[in-house]
């Protein structure tokens, strides 16, 4: 598939997954929607793939549905919708299925819709510039879906101030890496390298092992 | 209504519940377990009131059941216990169904039964001097829905101690801002309330259809695993389609001026 939204593309075992609307904040219109799915399968299906990182291009790593783009094209809206109202979304590799291990490496500003992508990557890392916001309540729009994965995954109380103060606070990256919510904050110029070394390292082990941990690890999430 | 253990304001668009018992560091007895129900019930319906902050009057926030009185007033203990064992529990944001944003304002020491208002709002701050720390097995006691409460939103292990250390050791304000518990430090402590006003009006900024439906996306998601949390989420997300704030939300943006939001 030739891609317009998104980079994709093989360095060694690593599949990178980059999402390249920078004029946009990489926010998810119409085509990067349809565009994700086919990314994420092309990835989990390359055999010469053993780990993938998801970044962005510019300054914002993701900041969401473009919702003024898919306002205009009707038939991607109610797409969409379906996929809301269903819960059938296919944006992230949980979303997708994917089974190898996924690492998100947050550039400058993550809003609303792109925590989904740090809610379900498997290693988050940070530039030392990267935000997290979540602006829905300020827009007359619910969260529930990013900022449900996030709650399974890292203190609440973090979650619910995110969700509630909506576009009128930001977490910065060393807070967030307090809370666990990323892992590692290294400088912007070195993210990349630092996300491809993380990546060779996973590369490293046998991938049917990290299949069945990533498996049993995610399922855990499943129970109360 | 008025209230004898409680002191209920408005300020603005921010509604404070303000324990007020200090003589007994505002533990609760049986009339002030009453006027919590009232009080939440009270600002939850007056649409006015867009933000509820919580705390208390005096050095310190909440110290749990005044096991003094609840003890020797010959009724006290027998409901108190009923109570428990049928979990038929009204005091917190949460046992009385509050979908407005709550914010809780540590002063003092938190402790035991004071947990309760910790674990079940939605924005924790605390003043420098905050201390946290849970004394129910000291005193011979079983500590269960409180810390159940917390283990679901904070790392357990730092629960747990609390449950086991019982009175002989005490959580500060940084190590529980560390931890996640709270999200915020203030100090002076003086400065608490000013505080708790400025994030109660900030947060009263936003849609209060949209908070009331997240809010029950996210408190319904500890019920559950992650699949069937998102699928219940995706019930409230729907739930918003045509309100008038999805529209009004980003005209408002669009022409740089404040949403005129739907009162709850």
């Amino acid at each position: 598939m030739t891609y317009e939204t998104l980079e994709v593309r093989v360095e060694g075992p690593v599949g990178w997954l980059v999402f390249n609307r920078p004029e946009a904040g990489n926010a998810v219109d119409a085509r990067m929607f349809v565009e994700l799915e086919a990314a994420w399968a092309e990835l989990e299906n390359d055999h010469q793939v053993r780990a993938i990182v998801n970044t962005g291009n510019g300054h914002s790593f993701q900041t969401g549905l473009d919702v003024r783009q898919l306002a205009n094209d009707p038939e991607a809206l109610r797409a969409s919708s379906r996929q809301t109202r269903d819960f059938a979304l296919r944006m992230t590799s949980w979303h997708c299925g994917v089974t190898k291990p996924v690492i998100a490496a947050v550039n400058g500003t993550c809003a609303g819709g792109g925590l989904h992508f740090v809610a379900d990557a498997d290693i988050v890392i940070a530039a030392d510039d990267a935000t997290f916001l979540d602006p829905h309540v300020s827009v007359g729009q619910v969260s529930a879906f990013e900022t449900i994965g996030l709650l399974k995954k890292v203190p609440m109380e973090s979650v619910t101030r995110m969700a509630l103060m909506g576009a009128h606070e930001r977490l910065d990256a060393e807070r967030a890496r307090q809370l666990g919510l990323v892992s590692e904050v290294v400088g912007a110029g070195e993210l990349r390298d630092r996300a491809q070394t993380l990546a060779l390292r996973l590369a490293e082990h046998d991938p049917e092992r990290l299949r069945a941990v990533k498996q049993a690890l995610w399922s855990a999430l499943e129970s109360p | 209504m008025s209230y004898e253990h409680l002191i209920v304001e408005r300020h603005g668009p921010v509604g404070w519940l303000i324990n007020d018992r200090p003589e007994v560091r505002n533990a609760m007895n049986s009339a002030m377990r009453d006027e919590f129900a009232e009080a939440w019930t009270e600002l939850d319906n007056d649409p006015a009131v867009r933000v509820i902050v919580h705390t208390g009057n005096g050095r310190d926030f909440q110290t749990g059941v005044d096991v003094g009185e609840v003890a020797s007033d010959g009724v006290g203990m027998e409901r108190y216990r009923q109570s428990m064992e049928d979990f038929d529990v009204h005091f917190t944001s949460w046992h009385q169904g509050v979908w407005k944003p709550v914010i809780t304002a540590v002063n003092g020491i938190c402790c035991g039964g004071g947990f309760h208002w910790v674990a079940d709002s939605d924005l924790v701050i605390a003043a420098s001097d905050a201390q946290f720390f849970d004394p129910h097995t000291s005193v011979g006691q079983v500590v269960a829905i409180e810390a159940i409460g917390l283990m679901k939103k904070m790392p357990v292990e730092a629960v747990m101690r609390m449950a086991f250390m019982g009175r002989h050791e005490r959580m500060g304000a940084e190590r529980a801002y560390e931890l996640g518990m709270i999200s915020e430090i203030v100090d002076p402590p003086e400065r608490l309330r000013e505080r708790a006003q400025e994030l109660g009006e900030t947060v009263a900024r936003n849609s209060p259809a949209a908070m009331a439906a997240t809010k029950k996306a996210l408190w319904g998601a500890l019920e559950t695993g992650l699949t069937d949390a998102c699928k219940q989420g995706a019930r409230h997300l729907v739930s918003m389609w045509g309100h008038p704030d999805q529209a009004e939300g980003p005209l408002a943006f669009a022409e740089r001026r404040d949403p005129d939001w739907q009162p709850l």
